[in-house]
Parts: C-alpha cells; sequence; structure tokens
C-alpha cells in the first residue's frame, strides 16, 4: 500500500521554489527597510530599547512598586514592547503586503499569501533579535532567564499564525475600503489599553480584570513573560487558550482570504 | 496533440461597488439608506476555446475588447467566474516586464527576486546570473543597486531574466522586442527563437502584421466574446473589413 507523504508543500499549497520566494521576501523584509539608513538592521535592536526606555520613565513611577515581588518592572514593561510590536507590525504589514504587491500579483502567478506569510515571519524574527536586549536588561534588573525561555519560541510562532490570520483577512478588506486602516489603527489602540503592556493587571477594578484576561493577547503576554524570565504567572490554560486563538486565526483568515481573494484580485 | 489550454463557456466579471466609492464609511451611509449597488462589468462571456502543445496562438480586438484580462485569466493570476479552464506546465507571462523589480535591490538581487517569482529554482538562477547579465550587456553594473541603472537597461534585463528559461506556455502582450538598435534585433531574435522552438505561444498584439507572420491561429474578441477564430489570413481580413 501507498502511504501519502505529508509535506510541507502539500499543506501549504506552496511549490518548493516557492518556499525558496518566502526565504527571499523575509530577508527583503528585514533588510530593505533600513537599507538607507547608518546603522541599519541596527535599529532593529534599539527601537524596542528607546521605546521601552521612555516609556519606563513615564510610568515607572506609577506601576513598578505594584509588581508581585520578585517581578521587575523593566523587563516587564520591554517584553510587553516587544510582543505588542510582534503583534502590531506583524498584522498591519501582512495586511499591507497584499495591497503592496498588487503590481506583481496582477502580472505573475504568486500564491498571494506568500506575501502575508513573509510580513509576519519578519515581524517574528525581528521579534527574535529583540530578545537579546530583553535578555541584557533582564540581567541588569537582577533577574535571571528561566530554563523555560525556549518555549518562547513555540509563543512567537503561535504569534506569527495569529497576525499572518488575522493579517489576511484585514489584506482583503483594506483592498476593498480605503477608510479601514484608520479604523483598524483605532482598534488596535483600545487593544493596546486592554494588554497589560506597561500596567501590572493589579491595579485594574475586578470587572476590567475579567475583560482583560479575556483578551488572548493577555495570554500571550503572560506566558511570554513566565517563560522568559519567571515575570509573571502564567497558567496552563493562557498556553491552551494563546495556541487555539493563534490557529483558529489562521485558519478563519486563511479560509476567508481563500473566498474572497479572486472577487478583490480584480480591484488592485 | 494535447491541448495546454482548454477553455470551455468561461466569463469574467469585474465587480464595481458603488460607482467606484471604496470606503466604508460611504458603504454604511448607502446601506442605511438602503443604496448599496453592486454592479458587474462583463470584461469576457461565453468563450470556448482551446490551445494545441506547440502552437503559436494570437488574440487580436480593439481597446477594451477583454483581450488583456483573457491574458490574466491564462496567466492564472484570477480564476474565471464561470466556466473551465484548465492550463497544463509552466507559465511564463510576459506581460509587463520587470513587474517584481525593487529598485533598493540590486541588478542581481533583482535577477533572483524575479525568477523566483517566476516560480523558478533560486539555486539554478544563481549560477546564471552573469551569463543573463551577459546577455543583457549590463554586467558592468550587476552589482549597484537597480536605481542608478537606465530605463533601457531595466528592460534589457527584464527581458534577459524573463526569457532565460523557456517555460511550457509563454504569454505575451506587445513585447516582442525591447531596447533599440542592435539589441531591438537581438531580443526579437530570440523571441523567434522561443516561439519556433515548439512552445505553445498565446501572444496579444495590435500589430497585425506580426501576427500574420507568427501566428498559427487567430481568435478575434469583441466586446468580451469570440467574434471569430481559425485561420489568420481569414481572421485578420474579417478584422480589417470590419472597419477596425
Amino acid at each position: 500500500m501507498r502511504t501519502n507523504k505529508i509535506s510541507l508543500y502539500a499543506i501549504t499549497g506552496f511549490s518548493k521554489n516557492n518556499i525558496q520566494l518566502l526565504r527571499l521576501l523575509i530577508q527583503q523584509e528585514l533588510t530593505l527597510r533600513y537599507k538607507r539608513s547608518v546603522i541599519g538592521i541596527g535599529w532593529t535592536l534599539l527601537n524596542p530599547m528607546l521605546t521601552s526606555f521612555v516609556l519606563w520613565i513615564v510610568f515607572s513611577f506609577f506601576f513598578a512598586g505594584k509588581l508581585e515581588t520578585g517581578q521587575q518592572f523593566a523587563p516587564y514593561l520591554m517584553a510587553g514592547i516587544l510582543l505588542n510590536t510582534f503583534f502590531n507590525q506583524g498584522l498591519l504589514q501582512a495586511a499591507n503586503s497584499i495591497a503592496a504587491n498588487g503590481n506583481i500579483l496582477t502580472k505573475v502567478a504568486v500564491p498571494p499569501k506568500i506575501f502575508a506569510f513573509a510580513a509576519s515571519l519578519a515581524a517574528f524574527t525581528n521579534f527574535l533579535i529583540g530578545l537579546i536586549p530583553l535578555a541584557a536588561v533582564v540581567y541588569i534588573s537582577g533577574q535571571t532567564l528561566s530554563i523555560t525561555f525556549p518555549i518562547v519560541l513555540l509563543i512567537g510562532l503561535f504569534m506569527a499564525f495569529l497576525t499572518a490570520g488575522i493579517g489576511l483577512m484585514l489584506s482583503v478588506i483594506f483592498i476593498r475600503f480605503d477608510d479601514a486602516k484608520n479604523i483598524i489603527n483605532v482598534l488596535l489602540l483600545i487593544l493596546l489599553y486592554l494588554t497589560p503592556v506597561f500596567y501590572p493587571l493589579s491595579i485594574l477594578s475586578e470587572g476590567m480584570q475579567k475583560i482583560v484576561t479575556l483578551n488572548p493577547l493577555t495570554s500571550f503576554l503572560d506566558a511570554f513573560r513566565w517563560s522568559f524570565s519567571n515575570n509573571a504567572s502564567a497558567t496552563t490554560g493562557d498556553f491552551i487558550y494563546l495556541s487555539v486563538t493563534g490557529i483558529a486565526f489562521f485558519v478563519l483568515g486563511n479560509f476567508i482570504f481563500k473566498k474572497y481573494w479572486p472577487r478583490t484580485v480584480s480591484m488592485l | 496533440m494535447s491541448s495546454v489550454i482548454k477553455a470551455e463557456n468561461i466569463d469574467f466579471a469585474y465587480r464595481v461597488l458603488n460607482n467606484h466609492q471604496s470606503s466604508l464609511k460611504t458603504l454604511f451611509r448607502d446601506f442605511v439608506k438602503r443604496k448599496v449597488r453592486i454592479e458587474n462589468y462583463q470584461a469576457l462571456s461565453g468563450l470556448s476555446f482551446s490551445v494545441e502543445k506547440g502552437e503559436t496562438f494570437a488574440i487580436i480586438g480593439k481597446n477594451g475588447a477583454g483581450k488583456s484580462t483573457l491574458l490574466k485569466l491564462l496567466a492564472n493570476v484570477v480564476p474565471p467566474t464561470k466556466g473551465k479552464l484548465k492550463i497544463t506546465g509552466t507559465v511564463a507571462p510576459m506581460i509587463e516586464l520587470g513587474a517584481g523589480f525593487n529598485p533598493e535591490l540590486t541588478g542581481r538581487e533583482n535577477v533572483v527576486f524575479y525568477s523566483a517569482l517566476l516560480g523558478r529554482d533560486i539555486k539554478k538562477v544563481k549560477q546564471r546570473v552573469d551569463q543573463i547579465a551577459g546577455w543583457a550587456g549590463v554586467s558592468d553594473h550587476l552589482d549597484y543597486q537597480l536605481r542608478t541603472f537606465s530605463s533601457g537597461m531595466i528592460a534589457r534585463l527584464a527581458f534577459a531574466t524573463a526569457t532565460d528559461e523557456v517555460p511550457d506556455l509563454l504569454l505575451i502582450d506587445e513585447v516582442l522586442s525591447v531596447g533599440d538598435g542592435e539589441f531591438a534585433q537581438k531580443s526579437r531574435t530570440r523571441m523567434q527563437e522561443i516561439i519556433s522552438s515548439g512552445t505553445t505561444v498565446v501572444l496579444v498584439s495590435h500589430d497585425l502584421a506580426t501576427v500574420a507572420e507568427l501566428a498559427d491561429r487567430v481568435l478575434w474578441l469583441e466586446n468580451g466574446k469570440l467574434k471569430k477564430i481559425g485561420d489568420p489570413k481569414e481572421v485578420i481580413a474579417a478584422y480589417q473589413s470590419s472597419g477596425s
């Protein structure tokens, strides 16, 4: 009897050469953005540090004392910013990528999803690079890396799935409606405040705490902080919630994209 | 003989939402007033034809007859709204040369990226980059960013890259030669070599003399419908006598 070989190609619908293209696109996404700047890709390291530093000056007065004992505000904040940047960047760039490459997609038969995947994976890579300065901040604050820190890779992968999925859904909407971007930016801002990025959950009222815990990003963030330097508490429930959310949005995004793409491509 | 393209009764309609005013705000306003209109613009209707292996097939017609739309369908960029379209083998579209070129990348990187977009194996392409650039006459500039290239050089590099591998099906939209003088002749010769090499070619052109010279069969499109198909001389004669 013949067994069907299950390969990456079969699952994604990409050919072997498409995987090569995906690698090229990720490389481009990472290098081209800072091509004309002096320190180049060094911005990927500096960006989260600078943002975190500014927010740290502002918020450490209010929130540093509110964390549980053993937790440090500087790595707490920076982890939040790193993950939030990953989410926003991955999602928006995946959503924009399809329209931005419209001139290619209307002339060459490339699986369009490849551009969205490249954007999400590039954001993932940026996130991984950002872990280096985060580790430095962890040690400066007197903490050590947890033995569980490789789990961060898995959390990042689910985040990449989540951003690719939402990005694919939004990409069709972005092409059809010019003002959708503005609405999404406002929604992302609301989502930022509903995620404990720069404040500890304990400062909220009980009702608000419930709402914020329902936000899947909170689970992502707790799991990340916990596994990297034991700077938050995460439960098994958090891990289940984040993986289910990641996969569910990915499947939904692919489904919606497949359904609406044929009608959308002629608008490019 | 086996068909490379088999089209059965294909339709293609563009959707136009509320006369191009595409914003959520207007959609919401119109929805409240119950004025949402989706208009379909029928670009192609009821087309059936097939193209055999090794054939050179030309599509003629006036501007707006649906020629470019049909080429997009054949390039697998958009699926038909209705009907069945089957294409076998690798397709290389020469619809707009250099559509994936990025001015920030070097010439070499662009050749590799463009080839990857066309679905080629970039390991093979990397070994051929110098030859491709040599043929295009841009060897000296290959490792500089594309924005330092002249437009003629970009066109030559794009043409050389696109024609480097011979596909099973080649789609051509007016690009039969690029550049000027010597290179125009060189590219035209390569195009003729490819066409006569046994590859299946679908060609869209306004240049009726070229069509008569190259094509084995001609399809005349009018307002998205098949008006006449068959022998080049007959179809072109009918097309010309229709006053176009």
